[in-house]
Formats: structure tokens, C-alpha cells, sequence
């Protein structure tokens, strides 16, 4: 029978106490102690050796009063409870009565400053792991990113299309690209063309000729500001939609997205919605027998300066 | 023993939210339950496998997941997005090449954490169920070896899986099905890779997650083995929790495997052979070293003959598979030094012996077929 | 208790735990220099791996095996560097390890300098055994191999077919090898131990019962100033980091000439259809280029015709042109 909590301690001589604390065995899951609370004289660590006999209630020593009156004192801050190690099968090992039930904290671990130490020694090392492969990854993931920009003139059809003055024509044209590993495929794209009147062409310029630079700040091409016809991206600049040449109740015919409502007129001025700037011009040539070619080009969307992307 | 030690002055932010969470979860009693586990005779650098083992299957996820990124499964495009990553994406061979060895590393230290459990005896009464969980993650970690192979889809991996199917093929009863199950059809094709990847990135991580996390569980259920000697006195002076030392010599073990991997990818970097074709051109099939053994030994006369293929390829493996399932349960003997269980030693030893064997053997065969 | 410990143990005792401890930093130096490509391996990278390990022993006989034996395990100035760096890293590791040996197997007093001590040690041991034991295994392995094939080759035992013959005789001599190697590992940690014996010998009893000698060699491995340590470690850490990622090939590294591996390369498969398909697109190709340059050649030649031709009359260029034409289209055509 193991001791019970709050039970007598009885010396050969005389009662000393009663039971206020049970030590246990890691290993062995066995009652190592017990804690012998002296009426009021301190507490006193009494080995199982010592003891005699269990009975209900009671334990019998085999020693004398005086003689566990020297024997070591308690000292709580060498153990700890349950609650704060895992022991594994410890606990279906006990039947006392709930109570504070102690085992032994491990002499090793009684420096916090060790225990701190090799807790941050653990961080350190994890560094010497994770750190060099903070930027291969990087580098890794970012490989395919940043494309270089394609400055090659594309066709894309004959301005015979364009009738009137003043008025949105879309262009389709097919564009070629090597994506990684794939094979050259072709994608379908569609730019805006406005054959302009003077009084827009005007708006669009402000008497300035129109340069474009490449990712180097070379010019590639500068539009002129005599030249009639511009060429739009298809790409609304609030936030990348295919924008429409649509009838307005008030504003009479514009370019109109239907994702946000942003309205332009002719010259790709914002007249309404959330649009942060105007359509983006591209560079545009017309050759003697009107064929229209155009570098294509694509800027961020949302912002209030051009940024090209493609 | 505080986790936060206190400053004496205001509490800082960080011991705040400590406080926070600890009110609402009970932190302070999960750390303590997780990390102040006695270690019985204290830490020690043998106890490491276990660590590194979880360690190497998740920088093989880490790795695995930032391949992906680039790689296609499809029998037209995974030759050739693998080569991209080999030679077009910066470091992606060193990722490649680390995902590779990885695999290997990964075997090795199963094997040793699978050796030092049987011979330390840690498979005994009450730990029956961890070892059999092990063995489940045993079969997992051969599975990801032999799904992965195929993946980069070049004559190697098409031809060490034909021939690990025609293995699988000589099951009896249900080979010819899980073949065609594992092919997607009658020959390896775009169906067999499919099934691959999806098996090797989604089915056996998830298994093995699962897996993992029951072996934990099993092993914080039984507590840790110990040393199988050892006086209680000499046990009770090097008892410590597994945190902080254990878990330090854990992360030290992960680094100096780290940097093996990294060193093999150095040695040896992966580099493809020609694109898979049901044509092996002048390449002599060869499956990954680990299944070297089984392929070599089926080349001996014993092993010929439609009987001997299912010995040699299924019956034999598959009967040293069942003897390590029903070991916790012949070997009731409580004694678990191996110095006094001569037949494990033996066991062992000619086990491991044999392997070796085999394994330089299909090296040195490779010079006769030259 | 421990006052007849045998030589063996005592040398494997002190040197097993060493080479681990050494290890880990000698590693991040190899993977380091792996990267900046100063340190090529050959084809036996696990005996490169042994001896790094083993470098307190071998630190000597490396050289000796490389110049005198004429054995490599690799090429590049980082192998010599990388054993120069094993040195402190090894008085470190004896150290540490040694003192704890003192005090929990031996229960004595470890001397001061006792890194150093068993370093020089184990270096001179090493430095005459490890060539013997290099050239006394290598003796061994290839008499045995030779003896393996002489008895395999005997007439009764011709029949046994190519795969039971290898295994057969790897069986035999790597038995041989093997019992041999083990035999010399034995000897060699016995040497170490009897050049250990005499500091042991001289060294006092340590005072404390078990639990004080374990928690001082616990003690041992916290530095009195925890944060510098790990200040310095971190910065090790981001130093070697930097330096990894700035050496790391950003494309797979060509193998150094000494250590080309044995390329397994597939032959690309024979495709009838596809080599013929590609034969005559390259004879439409060349078919194409060889009728612009006739063209050019008749049209320059007309040209000078035209210039010079004013006086006389050439008739015998306008031909060539003629001759050719009507080959082309035909090979164009397939």
C-alpha cells in the first residue's frame, strides 16, 4: 500500500507529524520519500527505507523520533511538480490522494543560465542552417520575373480600317513569345487606334513630340506630334482591364472600362471614374503604303506615372 | 526555471502576449509538458536520428515545394522543365541536387535510426507500437524514393520504374492489378507520371505527416528507451529534460547533415540523361542505389524461373518484412542490451553484411556489362 | 575504479567523441570551400569524408599519403587549408572531450593544456601508423582480391555463373579487408592509448563524488560569457552565410579536371523516321543555300560581264548558272 497524503507519521517512540508531500522515483515510478510535515518544526525528507509499515491513515517509521529529527531538511526549490515535467506513465503509478506530489529536478537543470545558454545555442545553430539558403532560394523563386523588354515593331493591319475621324478602331495583332521551357507560342493582343483631328492631337501632345525611352534611358522612338494617327495600350490603367469605344448618354462616344467605369475621350483623357492617368500611348509608325506597326507595350496599372512592364 | 525571466520592471511586449496566450491556452503547461521530458540517463548524441530524420523531411518538402515552382508533370514538358531548372534558374541545380541527395540521406538515417532501435531493444514492451509506425514510415520513405525517381522523365527514371514495376508485377493475386494501377495503363506513359507526382507530392507527404505525428505521439506515450546499462546512480546524474540539451545536440546533428547533403551536391550535382523513351538507346537500366541490392540479387540463378522471381523479389523481402512487424511480439524478453541477445546481433549484423554486399556487387557488375 | 583501463578503450574513448565534435565545424569550412571551388573530391568521397573526420590523427599523414604514396582524395589548395583549419578545431575538441573523459570515466583531475597535449599526441601516432596502415591495407585488400579470383578461377569452379562469381568474391575479400581493417583500428586506438597512459597516470584524483563531476563537465561547456559567445557565434553564422551565398555557382559547376566522374550517358535512340526527316530538311537547307550563292556568283559575274563586256563577248559564263538550276528545286522539293 502506498503512503497516503495527510496521513500520521508515527515514530518508534511517538507521532512527529503528518505526510505533506510525496517524492517519486523518474526511473523506478516507485515513492522514493516522503515529506514529513513536524507539527510545525519544519519538514523533514524521510527515505522509504525508513519506513515500516503503511496502514491506513498512518505510517509507521522504523526509526526513532530524535533520529528523523536530524534527518536533511526538505528543500522545495530542488523539486518540481508534475505539472511541470512529462514523465510518461508516471501517473498511473499513483494512488494517493491528490496533492502535491513531487519528483526530483534534474540536478542539470537547476542553472537557468545553462539552461538559457544551450536553449540559445539552439537558435544560433539553426541560423548556420537556415541562413545560407535565404538568398539562393530568393534568387531561386525570382528567376523568371524581371524579363528583359521586347522592343521590336509589330505589325498589326492597314489604316484603310479607319474611316472617320475622332474614333476609336481596335487592332488585333498576333505577338510571339517564348515562355521558359516551353515551345514558341503566340498570343492574340489588341491596341486602340484613333485617327485625331488637330484639336486632339493637340490635347494628346501639347505641342511636344513624345519619346520613348528603353530600360536604359536610350530613345527608341519619338512619336510626332504632327502624326495623326495614336495607338493606345488595351490595358486600362486603373487596374488592367479590357477597356471598350462605347456610346455615353452625356459624354457622347469614349473609351469606357466596364470593370470601374473609367471614361476617356479620343486622346485617352480621363473625363470620369477612378483612372489615376490617361491611356498609354504607344510608339506608333505608319509606312508610305499604310501599314500600321506598333512596339508593344504594357505599363503598371494604378499608377499616377507611367511604369512599362512588357 | 521561468521560461520568461522577469526583468523586475514593467513587463515587456513580448512577455505581455506570452501572458496572453498563456491565460487563454495554458502556454506555460504545454511548454512545460513539451520540453521538460526527463530524459533517462541523460541527453546524448545518439539520440539524434529521430530529430534529423523530421529534419530532412521537411527541407525535402521545402525543397520539393520550391521545385514545383518550375516543374511540369507532363510526359511532353518534365524533361524539359527539369533541364530548365538544372540550367536556366539560378541555384536551381543546388536545389535539385539537394532534393536528391536528400533522398539518400534520408535512407541512411533510416536505416540507422531503424538499426539503433532494434539493437538498443527499444522496440520492447511497451514501445510494440512505435516500432510498427516506424516501419509504416519506413515503407513511406521507400516509396518517395522510388516515385521520385521518375519524375525528372529521363532514361534513367523511365527505366528503373518499368523495371520496380515489373517487380510489383510478381505479387501474386494482386501484382498484375496494383501495376497497372501504379502505370495508368498496360506501359508507362503520361498516365504513369501523373500518378507518380500526385503520389509523390500529395499522397505519401500526407501519409507521412499523419504517420509522424502518431509515432510522436506514441513515443511522448511511452517516454524514451534510455541506455540499456548503466547504474541508477550514474542514470539519476545525467538525467536532463529534452529541452534545452537534447534539442541542441538535435539541431547540431541537423546542421552537420545539412551540410553533408550540401557537400554531395557539390560532388556529384544531378545531371540528366536523355529524355525518356521506350527506347534505352546504349543506357543500361539501373534502379536508385538503395533498391540496388534487390536488383542485384535477382540476377543470381536461384532467383530465376517464375518461382524464383516471386522469391527472390517478393517473397524473400516481404518475409523480412513481417519478421520485423511480429519482432516486439516473438521477443518477449525484457533484457535489452544487445551483448546478451546474441541472435539480434547476429541478425543484424549478417542483414546489414548482406546488404553491402549486394549492393558493391551490382557496382562491380556494372564493369561487365561495359 | 578506473585505475586499469585498457589502452584500447582509452584511445577509442578520447578519439571517437573527438572526431564528432571537430566535425561539425570542419564541415561548414569543406561545404564553404566545396562552394568557392578550391577543393575538388575524387571519386572515394567517403574516404575524403574518414579522414577529414579523423583529422587529429591523419592531419600528419595526409601528406604523407598524398606525396610519398601517391594516393589522392582530392584536388585544390582548400584540402591543404581545410586540414590547416582542423588544427585549433582539434586541440579544442581533445580538450573538451578529454576533460570529460577525465572526470566521468576516469574520475581524475584533468591537467591544464590537455587539448594540446593529446593533440600532438594523437598527430605524431597518426603521422607514422596511419601510412603503415594505409600501406599495409592496401597490401592486404589486393592480395586478398588476387587470392578471391585465383580460387574462383580454379577449373571446378569455372561453371558458376558472372553474378554469383561477384558476389562470391567480394564475399572473400572484403571478409579479409575487413577483419584486417578492424585489426588495425585496434592497434592504432591501442598506440593512441598507451601515449595517453602516462598523462592519465599523472593526473590527481578529482574530489567530488558523480553528481559534482558530471555537473562540472556540464558546467565545462557553458563560457563564462554567454553573450559574447553567441554574439560571436551569430556573427560567424552571417559572416560564413554572406560568403556561401556570394561563392555558391549560381549554374551547375563543371567537374575539375582531376575529378571527372565516370559519365553514364544514354545514347540518344536511333529514330529511323525522325533522323530521316532531319537529313533531307538539311539537304533542303544546303540545297537552298548552294542555289543563292549560284545565283550571286552568275549575277556578280554578270555584272563584271556587263562592265567588261562592252568590248568583248563571254558566253561560256552565262552557262554555269544553267547547269546548276535545275537540281536545286528538285532536292528543295522532298
Amino acid at each position: 500500500m502506498q503512503p497516503q497524503l495527510k496521513s500520521k507519521v508515527r515514530c518508534l517512540d511517538r507521532e512527529v507529524g503528518e505526510v505533506s508531500k510525496i517524492i517519486m522515483d523518474p526511473l523506478s515510478h516507485e515513492v522514493s520519500h516522503l515529506v514529513v510535515s513536524m507539527n510545525g518544526t519544519g519538514e523533514r525528507q524521510v527515505p522509504m527505507g525508513a519506513v515500516q509499515v503503511v496502514t491506513d491513515g498512518l505510517v509507521q517509521l522504523r526509526s526513532s523520533s530524535s533520529e528523523v529529527m536530524g534527518m536533511e531538511p526538505f528543500k522545495r526549490e530542488d523539486y518540481v511538480t508534475l505539472h511541470e515535467v512529462e514523465i510518461p506513465g508516471l501517473e498511473k503509478q499513483i494512488h494517493v490522494t491528490p496533492g502535491e506530489v513531487l519528483v526530483p529536478f534534474p540536478e542539470l537543470e537547476r542553472n537557468v543560465k545553462r539552461r538559457a545558454f544551450f536553449a540559445n545555442l539552439t537558435y544560433v545553430t539553426g541560423l548556420f542552417i537556415g541562413l545560407p539558403l535565404v538568398y539562393p532560394v530568393m534568387k531561386f523563386l525570382m528567376k523568371p520575373m524581371y524579363a528583359p523588354l521586347d522592343n521590336g515593331w509589330l505589325k498589326i493591319g492597314n489604316i484603310g480600317k479607319i474611316k472617320t475621324e475622332d474614333i476609336g478602331i481596335q487592332f488585333q495583332y498576333k505577338r510571339k513569345i517564348k515562355e521558359v521551357y516551353m515551345p514558341e507560342a503566340e498570343i492574340e493582343k489588341n491596341v486602340w487606334l484613333v485617327k485625331a483631328t488637330p484639336a486632339v492631337l493637340e490635347k494628346v501632345y501639347q505641342g511636344k513630340d513624345v519619346e520613348f525611352l528603353d530600360s536604359s534611358g536610350k530613345a527608341i522612338w519619338t512619336n510626332k506630334k504632327d502624326m495623326p494617327y495614336l495607338a493606345f495600350s488595351g490595358k486600362c490603367p486603373h487596374l488592367g482591364c479590357a477597356y471598350k469605344w462605347r456610346k455615353h448618354k452625356v459624354l457622347g462616344q469614349v473609351f469606357l472600362c466596364p470593370c470601374h467605369l473609367s471614361i476617356y475621350d479620343a486622346s485617352g483623357k480621363v473625363l470620369d471614374g477612378p483612372a489615376p492617368r490617361s491611356l498609354d500611348m504607344l510608339p506608333i509608325q505608319v509606312t508610305a503604303g499604310g501599314e500600321v506597326q506598333i512596339i508593344d507595350m504594357e505599363f503598371k496599372a494604378g499608377t499616377k506615372s507611367q511604369t512599362r512592364i512588357v | 526555471m521561468s521560461d520568461t525571466p522577469s526583468t523586475g520592471t514593467q513587463p515587456t511586449v513580448a512577455e505581455k502576449i506570452f501572458t496572453f496566450v498563456d491565460e487563454r491556452v495554458g502556454l506555460k503547461l504545454l511548454a512545460a509538458k513539451m520540453l521538460n521530458e526527463s530524459v533517462p540517463g541523460g541527453s546524448r548524441w545518439a539520440y539524434v536520428f529521430g530529430s534529423i530524420l523530421l529534419f530532412i523531411f521537411i527541407m525535402q518538402a521545402i525543397t520539393g515545394v520550391l521545385l514545383m515552382f518550375y516543374y511540369v508533370p507532363t510526359a511532353d514538358h518534365a524533361y524539359a522543365s527539369t533541364q530548365y531548372i538544372l540550367h536556366d534558374v539560378d541555384y536551381g541545380w543546388f536545389l535539385l541536387s539537394y532534393h536528391f541527395w536528400g533522398s539518400t540521406a534520408m535512407v541512411v538515417c533510416v536505416f540507422a535510426h531503424m538499426s539503433q532501435v532494434f539493437l538498443w531493444g527499444a522496440y520492447k514492451k511497451p514501445r510494440e507500437l512505435i516500432w510498427l509506425v516506424g516501419l509504416a514510415l519506413f515503407a513511406l520513405v521507400m516509396g518517395f524514393g522510388f516515385t521520385g525517381y521518375l519524375l525528372p522523365w529521363d532514361q534513367r527514371a523511365y527505366w528503373a520504374t518499368t523495371v520496380g514495376v515489373e517487380i510489383m508485377d510478381k505479387m501474386p493475386v494482386l501484382g498484375d492489378f496494383l501495376a497497372r494501377f501504379l502505370k495508368g495503363g498496360p506501359t508507362p506513359g503520361q498516365m504513369t507520371l501523373s500518378r507518380f507526382f500526385v503520389i509523390h507530392v500529395m499522397v505519401l507527404p500526407a501519409a507521412l505527416i499523419a504517420l509522424a505525428g502518431l509515432h510522436l505521439f506514441l513515443f511522448r506515450c511511452a517516454g524514451p528507451a534510455g541506455p540499456f546499462r548503466g547504474a541508477p546512480a550514474e542514470l539519476k546524474a545525467k538525467t536532463d529534460y529534452f529541452f534545452p540539451r537534447q534539442i541542441w545536440k538535435d539541431v547540431v546533428g541537423m546542421a552537420v547533415v545539412f551540410a553533408c547533403i550540401s557537400a554531395m551536391a557539390f560532388w556529384e550535382p544531378v545531371v540528366l540523361l536523355e529524355e525518356a523513351t521506350p527506347d534505352p538507346g546504349d543506357y543500361h537500366p539501373e534502379p536508385e542505389w538503395y533498391f540496388l541490392f534487390i536488383f542485384q540479387h535477382l540476377r543470381l540463378k536461384m532467383f530465376s524461373g517464375e518461382l524464383g522471381q516471386f522469391l527472390g523479389s517478393m517473397g524473400l523481402p516481404g518475409l523480412l518484412g513481417m519478421m520485423l512487424v511480429l519482432l516486439p511480439f516473438f521477443d518477449r524478453n525484457p533484457e535489452r542490451n544487445i551483448f546478451k541477445r546474441p541472435f539480434a546481433l547476429i541478425g543484424w549484423v549478417m542483414l546489414t553484411a548482406s546488404i553491402l554486399l549486394f549492393t558493391v556487387s551490382a557496382i562491380i557488375n556494372r564493369d561487365f556489362l561495359d | 575504479m578506473n585505475e586499469h583501463i585498457s589502452p584500447t578503450k582509452l584511445g577509442f574513448g578520447i578519439l571517437w567523441p573527438a572526431f564528432w565534435t571537430g566535425l561539425p565545424f570542419k564541415l561548414a569550412f569543406a561545404v564553404l570551400f566545396l562552394a568557392f571551388g578550391i577543393i575538388h573530391f575524387e571519386n572515394r568521397i567517403a574516404l575524403a569524408f574518414v579522414m577529414l573526420l579523423a583529422s587529429p590523427v591523419t592531419v600528419f599523414a595526409v601528406p604523407t599519403v598524398t606525396l610519398a604514396l601517391g594516393s589522392n582524395i582530392g584536388e585544390g589548395p582548400g584540402i591543404a587549408l581545410l586540414f590547416l583549419l582542423a588544427i585549433p578545431i582539434d586541440i579544442w575538441s581533445l580538450g573538451i572531450v578529454g576533460r570529460t573523459f577525465f572526470l566521468e570515466r576516469l574520475r581524475r583531475e584533468p591537467p591544464g593544456g590537455l587539448g594540446l597535449t593529446l593533440w600532438w599526441k594523437c598527430a605524431l601516432v597518426g603521422a607514422i601508423y596511419v601510412p603503415i596502415l594505409w600501406v599495409a591495407q592496401g597490401a592486404i585488400t589486393e592480395a586478398a582480391i588476387a587470392g578471391a579470383y585465383s580460387i574462383l578461377e580454379a577449373d571446378v569452379l569455372r561453371g558458376i555463373p558472372v553474378a554469383e562469381g561477384i558476389s562470391i568474391k567480394l564475399t572473400l575479400w572484403s571478409t579479409v579487408a575487413t577483419v584486417a581493417l578492424l585489426v588495425l583500428f585496434v592497434v592504432g586506438f591501442s598506440l593512441v592509448g598507451r601515449m595517453i597512459r602516462r598523462t592519465v597516470q599523472s593526473a590527481g584524483h578529482a574530489p567530488e563524488n558523480y553528481q559534482g563531476l558530471i555537473v562540472r563537465w556540464d558546467l565545462m561547456r557553458v563560457p563564462l560569457d554567454q553573450g559574447w559567445m553567441l554574439t560571436a557565434l551569430s556573427g560567424a553564422a552571417v559572416v560564413l552565410s554572406v560568403l556561401f551565398w556570394f561563392s555558391l555557382p549560381v549554374f551547375t559547376p563543371h567537374p575539375h579536371d582531376c575529378c571527372k566522374k565516370p559519365e553514364v550517358m544514354a545514347e540518344p535512340p536511333f529514330k529511323p523516321l525522325e533522323i530521316l526527316n532531319e537529313n533531307e530538311k538539311m539537304i533542303a537547307r544546303l540545297a537552298a543555300q548552294v542555289e543563292l550563292l549560284v545565283e550571286q556568283r552568275a549575277k556578280s559575274e554578270l555584272d563584271k560581264e556587263q562592265s567588261k563586256g562592252k568590248g568583248k563577248e563571254g558566253t561560256e559564263i552565262v552557262e554555269a548558272p544553267d547547269a546548276t538550276k535545275p537540281a536545286a528545286p528538285t532536292a528543295a522539293k522532298q
